[in-house]
């Protein structure tokens, strides 16, 4: 199986689904979108009962099972729930950041949109949602996106809740935190026009970089992807659990081996989810649900859709070559700034500051705080735009000389700077301690008389202009 | 032309969808088609851009086969009444529409629980929306309730939520002498989806009507957030205190009666309460109509009295200000020569508390005992003004006599006067 297999001639298909949280507040209540490990200051209990389908009948195996007395015990946190999560308060009208946020995403993916968005529900009975549904809402539909290999059609985008988290199973009971649920979620779902493992890393790439582009969250959790495939012969499986985005091709290169072999082997391959381990293999996870019953949910108002006054953000890669190109920043470091939080700070400051050069910025903005936690061990990650800004107004008028950049920013995140700490020392005293320096350190290198004098005055004086008086006065 | 749950295919100058065609909402904007499509989801087409619609399948509603419930002899027989409300709806997910049809079998299918509890007789009697229900359909209510109970052990009745606790204070009076429990229920979320309140609220009520060993009327929902309990409360006693939640219900001025347990667990919070009994039951379900519910506010005009005087009212009741008060100091809102005016005509005014929990009181201030003394109004002691609503108007539509008004008002009939007030009841 080492030979590169030729995934056009076993019949390969897959098509992924990306979940990816939104950075606004819930969906449909005025919480704060926080996952956080808080105690619990609410807990409440519930039970969750079949009710009768399209046939008006009711699933005898699934009532059997509530009948056994299993419960759902929820817990929550008043920070980031309120009655609405708990389902004891109707949803408040649909978020329209929310909104505005999956129509920009979904005209990134050339996709239309719906003149009106109809909220459904989709009845879940995990427990995760507490209602028992997960409300839901297709926007646009039939897009695309181009990729290496050709167009990659975009069947589905939708905005919905994300879910409760589980945090414990019992015999008696399944216990869910809150916090999550209703956080706004973009479901992207692409048609099965993925061409290998290594194209589908592509997609999920370019498909991660569009919503990064958007106003959505970052870190861990917040972004989900699940893949399907299948080859001729074999079945669909959805795969879920990716660790990371690299994992995406070896993963599949695996499921498809596998599918490979049970074809061989003549043995049946189950439709099925399967979850990804961090061997890239893939365990069973559950059979592969049913289409789910979705109805509409009533409470809530369908929204007119149009793409007017929907502002569109630049791409994070035309980000990365307008930096390249005009602002002549190094590649890396110009992906480092475009895929970072500080882009637009970024971009604010080279538009105020007229004497400041972009690499030098870039660095700041970017490198400044790495280097700040490789050295010292200290995380300024909490320092504000504001703060950033008058650093940099200091350095653009002269106020504090660049060589000082990373101790003034250790100062403003202690709340310790203080400016007169920087002021420079005036050029005929520069020159009077070159001159005593050469004069009390005879014999002494250019190197060590330079490190002697900036040691004195670190972060006061610019080092090229100590070299320059030292080699005019030795 | 396509009908509503028909599967169809809509054309518009570049695009084809293929859905099922659902209802639109009365009273949402016009000109927008909506199709569920095969994915589960619904989208909204603006008409202007529909070419033409084709019918490819009609839709014929399923009928399903109900499951035959059993009769059990040595079982209690519940009937449950249901006069509509959300808990006796069901939706229909081809089309999302709401429709009430609930029959003995649909309950029981819904909850089989009840099959073990009791022998369970369902009729509709009406289908009203909680809000629209009025006077006369009270009166239609307990003539049913007065039937349906020389056939049965106990009975359960839902409604909407909103009104309930206008209907169970009526029950309370309408029905004289019950010696079976009468137990309203209803639910706060809909029955489509698992986590409903419906049915624990079902099974407990029915668990009630069958065994608990009360006559009388009250309510029974969900004492706490959780699925774990409900409270049975007297119907007099009760107030819906919540828009929301599915432990809206609550009692004010006394303790619940019981908590009942969705495992048939009864425990009883509050022994003052009627035992079982042979009695039978008097219906008296005359009620009159002109008798008026006014909220007194700082600002309020008080020619809002004269209004009532004039068009004949019999009985006003003032939900008034804490202890019983009502603006009587400057000239322009004093409703003192309104009720002067009241009193002269033998209009009853009964006083109650805006503040709900609490005792209203004739003489602590001088200008309670200007009402009190000076006027004639009735203190109804610490009746909720809602209770003291119906209460008034069933004892006008029994006497017109301001005396034996006054008297029966404070006579406690059916629990609705509680003498004796324990602090754990504020709040509960």
């Amino acid at each position: 199986m080492d030979e590169k297999k030729d995934y056009k001639k076993i019949g390969f298909r897959c098509g992924i689904e990306i979940h990816q949280q939104l950075d606004t507040h819930k969906l449909f209540c005025k919480c704060p979108s926080i996952v956080h490990d808080n105690n619990p200051d609410i807990t409440f209990t519930r039970k969750l009962r079949p009710v009768a389908g399209e046939t008006g009948e009711i699933d005898a195996a699934a009532m059997h099972e509530v009948l056994k007395g299993k419960y759902y015990a929820y817990e929550a946190c008043s920070t980031s729930s309120c009655l609405v999560e708990m389902d004891e308060e109707p949803p408040h009208p649909i978020n329209e950041e929310a909104v505005r946020i999956v129509l920009e995403a979904a005209q990134h993916m050339n996709a239309k949109i719906v003149d009106e968005i109809q909220v459904m529900r989709k009845t879940v009975i995990d427990g995760s949602n507490v209602s028992g549904f997960q409300r839901t809402a297709l926007v646009a539909y039939n897009g695309h996106i181009e990729t290496s290999k050709g167009i990659v059609r975009i069947q589905s985008i939708c905005v919905e809740e994300d879910a409760a988290k589980k945090i414990e199973t019992t015999k008696e009971y399944t216990k869910y935190r809150l916090d999550r649920l209703g956080i706004p979620l973009i479901e992207i779902a692409t048609d099965p026009d993925i061409k290998d493992p290594e194209h589908a890393k592509e997609v999920a790439e370019k498909l991660g970089m569009i919503l990064r582009s958007t106003k959505v969250k970052r870190g861990i959790g917040s972004i989900r992807q699940d893949v399907n495939i299948s080859i001729r012969g074999g079945a669909r499986t959805e795969i879920k659990g990716f660790q990371d985005l690299k994992s995406i091709q070896k993963v599949i290169e695996k499921e498809v081996d596998r599918q490979i072999e049970l074809i061989r082997k003549g043995k049946k391959i189950n439709q099925e989810v399967r979850k990804a381990k961090p061997d890239f293999t893939t365990s069973f996870l559950r059979p592969m649900p049913g289409a789910a019953r979705m109805y509409p949910e009533t409470d809530v108002l369908p929204v007119k859709a149009s793409f007017d006054g929907i502002e569109m953000s630049e791409l994070i890669e035309d980000k990365i070559k307008r930096y390249v190109g005009k602002n002549k920043i190094s590649p890396d470091l110009a992906k480092a700034l475009a895929k970072s939080d500080k882009a637009d700070l970024f971009d604010n400051a080279m538009k105020k500051f007229k004497n400041l050069k972009s690499p030098f910025v870039a660095e700041t903005l970017v490198s400044a705080p790495r280097e700040i936690r490789r050295k010292y061990n200290i995380d300024i990650s909490s320092m504000a735009d504001k703060d950033y800004i008058k650093i940099l107004d200091y350095i653009d008028k002269g106020m504090i000389p660049k060589d000082a950049m990373l101790e003034v920013m250790i100062d403003f995140t202690k709340g310790k700077f203080d400016i007169s700490k920087y002021k420079g020392i005036s050029e005929e005293d520069l020159e009077k301690e070159v001159k005593d320096a050469i004069i009390n350190n005879k014999g002494a290198s250019t190197g060590a008389l330079m490190g002697m004098i900036m040691a004195k005055f670190r972060g006061k004086v610019d080092g090229k202009r100590v070299m320059e008086l030292l080699n005019k006065f030795s | 032309m396509a009908k509503e749950g028909d599967y169809i295919r809509i054309i518009t100058e570049d695009e084809e969808f293929k859905g099922i065609l659902m209802p639109r909402p009365e009273l949402l904007e016009k000109g927008i088609k909506v199709i569920k499509l095969d994915t589960g989801y619904n989208l909204g087409i603006d008409e202007k851009r529909i070419k033409k619609i084709e019918v490819i399948e009609k839709y014929t509603p399923k009928v399903h086969k109900k499951r035959k419930i059993s009769f059990n002899k040595k079982l209690p027989t519940v009937s449950i009444i249901s006069l509509g409300g959300t808990i006796s709806s069901k939706i229909d997910y081809r089309t999302g529409g709401v429709y009430a049809d609930y029959t003995a079998e649909d309950f029981v299918e819904m909850c089989p629980e009840l099959e073990k509890v009791a022998n369970i007789r369902a009729r509709k009697a009406l289908s009203l929306m909680s809000e629209d229900i009025n006077p006369n359909d009270w009166k239609d209510i307990a003539k049913i309730i007065f039937d349906e109970l020389k056939t049965c052990d106990g009975i359960v009745v839902t409604q909407g939520t909103d009104t309930l606790h206008f209907t169970t204070a009526a029950m309370s009076f309408f029905l004289k002498d019950l010696g079976k429990p009468v137990i309203f229920t209803a639910s706060q979320r809909s029955i489509d989806r698992g986590s409903s309140d419906a049915f624990m609220n079902l099974i407990c009520a029915v668990s009630a009507a069958a065994k608990f060993d009360f006559a009388g009327v009250a309510s029974c929902l969900h004492g706490t957030l959780n699925d774990d309990y409900c409270i049975l409360n007297r119907g007099v006693k009760v107030r819906k205190m919540h828009t929301s939640r599915r432990d809206a219900f609550r009692p004010v001025n006394e303790m619940p009666l019981a908590k009942v347990f969705p495992d048939g667990k009864i425990e009883v919070l509050n022994k003052d309460y009627k035992k079982r009994s042979g009695n039978d039951c008097i219906l008296d379900n005359k009620f009159e109509e002109k008798t008026a519910l006014i909220t007194i506010y700082p600002g309020m005009d008080p020619e809002i009295i004269d209004f009532y005087i004039r068009k004949g009212y019999k009985g006003i009741v003032l939900a008034a200000t804490a202890l019983g008060h009502v603006p009587v100091l400057v000239k322009k809102y004093s409703l003192e020569q309104y009720l002067k005016k009241a009193y002269d005509k033998g209009v009853a005014v009964v006083i109650a508390s805006q503040t709900l929990y609490g005792r209203t009181h004739p003489y602590v201030y001088s200008n309670l005992r200007k009402l009190s003394i000076g006027l004639r109004c009735i203190y109804a002691e610490d009746m909720l003004p809602e209770t003291a609503y119906i209460k008034l108007g069933w004892v006008l539509g029994n006497t017109n006599d301001i005396a034996e008004v006054r008297r029966m008002m404070l006579e406690n009939i059916a629990g609705e006067i509680n003498m004796r007030h324990q602090p754990s009841s504020f709040l509960y």
